[in-house]
């Protein structure tokens, strides 16, 4: 039982981390909380809906056309998330620190609307790309849904480091983060950078949606919410603004569910109270987060 | 805004010609379609009664959307009662909703039918000292504590299934479904292995289901409603879970494969009353309705939601005073006899013999086994 409760909480985790990853980035370079990001994972999920939808191709096409699927979602939600910024942040970005936060939390209600509106309010029937097989461990059973979904996870953790890390536009990304007007008078095009990170927070929500979705068999309008919450609890837990905090975070975040839901009487009734409990422990010994680093005064 | 139209009238002195049925139901979000089929065979009945001419004047049915949400639903019910030409209320759906507005119903005097709550609760509440208005609380199905105990005695007898691990929601139907199964199912000699709640939105319950497997119950009993009844399924599967499933009339409808998927194949629901599709009494129903709904899947609670507009309208027919008294000139009083006469019903219509007992449940009391199909999304009963 052991081995099956940690493979059920790294599945969760992973989806948390990607989710988390969007929260943080935006975080970092903006300070703000963007809460239309679970908005965005959601359309993520419709999109890749849609793409199977109208391309049943991508059915015979195997791990290319899993591939094409997550490309097209992940480009979809991050060109939506870029909009998002141009549209309702950027123009609040010199004002009080409150009026982005609200013109989210609209963005948020809006688009959920829209969705239950102009496209549906029932679950839909996430069709199955990947057919389910079990393969045993032990006692335990690993699927390939689970396998795919940490293969995905793993592989955009580790592009989105190389991209931070090794690319000039990741310098750029992170000199934003450090300090976003000495990086724009060292030329660097902050606007332009800020959309990036927006583009990439997107897509990495765009994935997780269609994970989402591709887990548990049907999406609806109003999927992103609950894991949305979960995430940014995992991206503030991990240290928010932090990269690695984040994906740790979703992980412990993960884990610690299923453990609760697992292992304690009556657990599935208390897992969150459990989980929140802990969380507020680890933020009264680090407020900071896990990772988090002291946060340098910004006015 | 008609709704505040029909009260500026109204407030000049002029009254609308009209008497009003309200259907309230969930009409979108994920119980939806089900509320949108009671809606649909309200309008039936109004319309068939229209047609009759049997009343001096028209009854029209309006609908307002509940969300399946105990907050809305109140909402919703103040809306109602603020409608001078309401005569009763067929709703709500789920026993979480209709239990706050039954209150608000109940305090303006206003009779209520639910063609879908199911807990217990609903009609029990109005013996309490803390009830001020009338009993005005009526329904046509049968209590969870009726279906709850006729799964545990099914299940025991009948499949002789003995170890078993229980569900629920935390919704006033979930929870009291799944508390009515396991107290009968104990009685009997069942033993219940696990009884664990679950959050309506959630959608990882793999966790709670590797627990539930490692006590290798015979069956899980689900309490709540088909969105969770799904991802259970599903998971249940995915996990190797070998236990039966079993669960209540909230899970019985074709969208529960649009979530499980295959996986729903060979789930065993009981639902209330005998599926209308195998009512010899339904047959005129179901033509009358596909004739005006055409295209139509026909919803679980449809006839329900039928028969309780008949109901209300034989009843209504039987009170109004004789021609050349206007009938709508004084519509408390008439609200007050409905539901006086309410009391009385002997109703035979398509659910067979109707009458309620002194707190408003109907006395007519079958539950019917039926068993998930995947291949024609169908429920075929069980002997």
């Amino acid at each position: 039982m052991f081995i099956q409760q940690l493979i059920n909480g790294l599945t969760l985790g992973a989806i948390y981390s990607l989710i988390a990853l969007g929260y943080t980035l935006v975080y970092g370079i903006l300070r703000l909380i963007n809460f239309a990001h679970s908005e965005v994972l959601m359309l993520g999920a419709f999109i890749g809906l849609g793409v199977l939808t109208f391309f049943p191709a991508a059915f015979q096409a195997g791990p290319l056309g899993l591939t094409t699927v997550f490309v097209l979602s992940m480009l979809g939600s991050g060109v939506l998330n870029m909009f998002i910024e141009k549209c309702a942040y950027r123009p609040l970005r010199h004002t009080l620190s409150l009026a982005p936060l609200i013109s989210a939390i609209g963005i948020s209600i809006i688009l959920q609307n829209a969705v239950f509106l102009w496209i549906t309010n029932q679950s839909q029937t996430f069709p199955e790309i990947v057919v389910p097989t079990n393969f045993s461990i032990g006692p335990a059973t690993l699927n390939s849904l689970q396998l795919v979904i940490l293969f995905t996870s793993l592989v955009l953790m580790v592009l989105l480091h190389l991209f931070i890390q090794k690319t000039k536009t990741g310098k750029a990304m992170r000199a934003c983060a450090d300090d976003l007007e000495a990086a724009a008078l060292m030329g660097i095009d902050s606007n332009q950078i800020i959309g990036i990170t927006f583009l990439v927070g997107g897509a990495l929500g765009g994935a997780a949606g269609v994970l989402n979705g591709m887990y548990y068999g049907s999406i609806k309008y109003n999927l992103g919410f609950l894991p949305g919450v979960k995430a940014f609890t995992a991206a503030v837990l991990g240290g928010i603004g932090n990269i690695q905090g984040a994906v740790l975070g979703g992980f412990i975040l993960g884990i610690l569910e299923v453990a609760a839901a697992g292992y304690l009487p009556n657990g599935s009734e208390w897992k969150d109270v459990v989980a929140f409990v802990i969380l507020i422990f680890v933020l009264l010994i680090r407020p900071t987060g896990i990772l988090g680093e002291k946060i340098a005064e910004k006015v | 805004m008609a709704l505040a139209m029909g009260l500026g009238l109204s407030g000049c002195g002029q009254k609308a010609q009209v008497l009003r049925i309200a259907v309230a139901m969930p009409l979108t979000g994920d119980m939806g379609t089900e509320g949108q089929g009671v809606r649909r065979a309200v309008e039936l009945a109004v319309a068939e009664i229209n047609e009759s001419k049997k009343f001096p004047f028209p009854v029209e049915a309006r609908a307002f959307d509940d969300r399946a949400d105990p907050k809305e639903a109140v909402n919703v019910a103040n809306l109602i009662i603020s409608d001078p030409q309401m005569i009763a209320v067929v709703g709500h759906y789920n026993s979480g909703c209709s239990i706050p507005a039954s209150q608000v119903y109940s305090r303006a005097g206003l009779a209520m039918v639910s063609p879908a709550s199911t807990n217990p609760k609903l009609t029990q509440q109005q013996l309490e000292s803390s009830w001020n208005g009338p009993k005005s609380v009526f329904r046509v199905v049968p209590t969870d504590d009726v279906q709850g105990s006729y799964a545990a005695e099914f299940i025991y007898r009948k499949l002789k299934f003995k170890r078993f691990a229980v569900v629920h929601d935390k919704t006033p139907y979930g929870q009291g479904l799944a508390e009515q199964f396991q107290k009968r199912f104990v009685e009997i000699g069942g033993q219940v292995l696990s009884f664990d709640g679950i959050s309506v939105g959630e959608r990882d319950f793999k966790a709670l289901l590797t627990r539930i497997k490692s006590l290798s119950p015979e069956g899980l009993y689900f309490g709540g409603l088909y969105t969770e009844a799904g991802l259970l399924i599903k998971q249940a599967k995915e996990l190797g879970l070998k236990a039966r499933f079993f669960s209540g009339d909230g899970t019985k409808t074709p969208t529960l494969f649009d979530v499980a998927g295959e996986a729903a194949d060979g789930a065993y629901l009981t639902i209330t009353g005998i599926p209308v599709e195998y009512l010899p009494t339904a047959k005129g129903f179901i033509q009358k309705y596909q004739k005006k709904f055409p295209g139509m899947e026909l919803k679980p609670f449809d006839h329900f939601g039928y028969e309780a507009t008949n109901i209300i309208l034989e009843t209504l027919a039987k009170i109004l005073p004789p021609p050349p008294q206007n009938p709508l000139t004084s519509v408390p009083t008439l609200r007050a006899a409905l539901i006086e006469k309410l009391r009385k019903t002997k109703y035979s219509g398509l659910l067979g013999l109707t009458t309620f007992d002194e707190k408003g449940d109907t006395l007519n009391k079958i539950i019917t086994m039926t068993q998930a199909r995947f291949k024609d999304r169908s429920f075929p009963p069980l002997q």
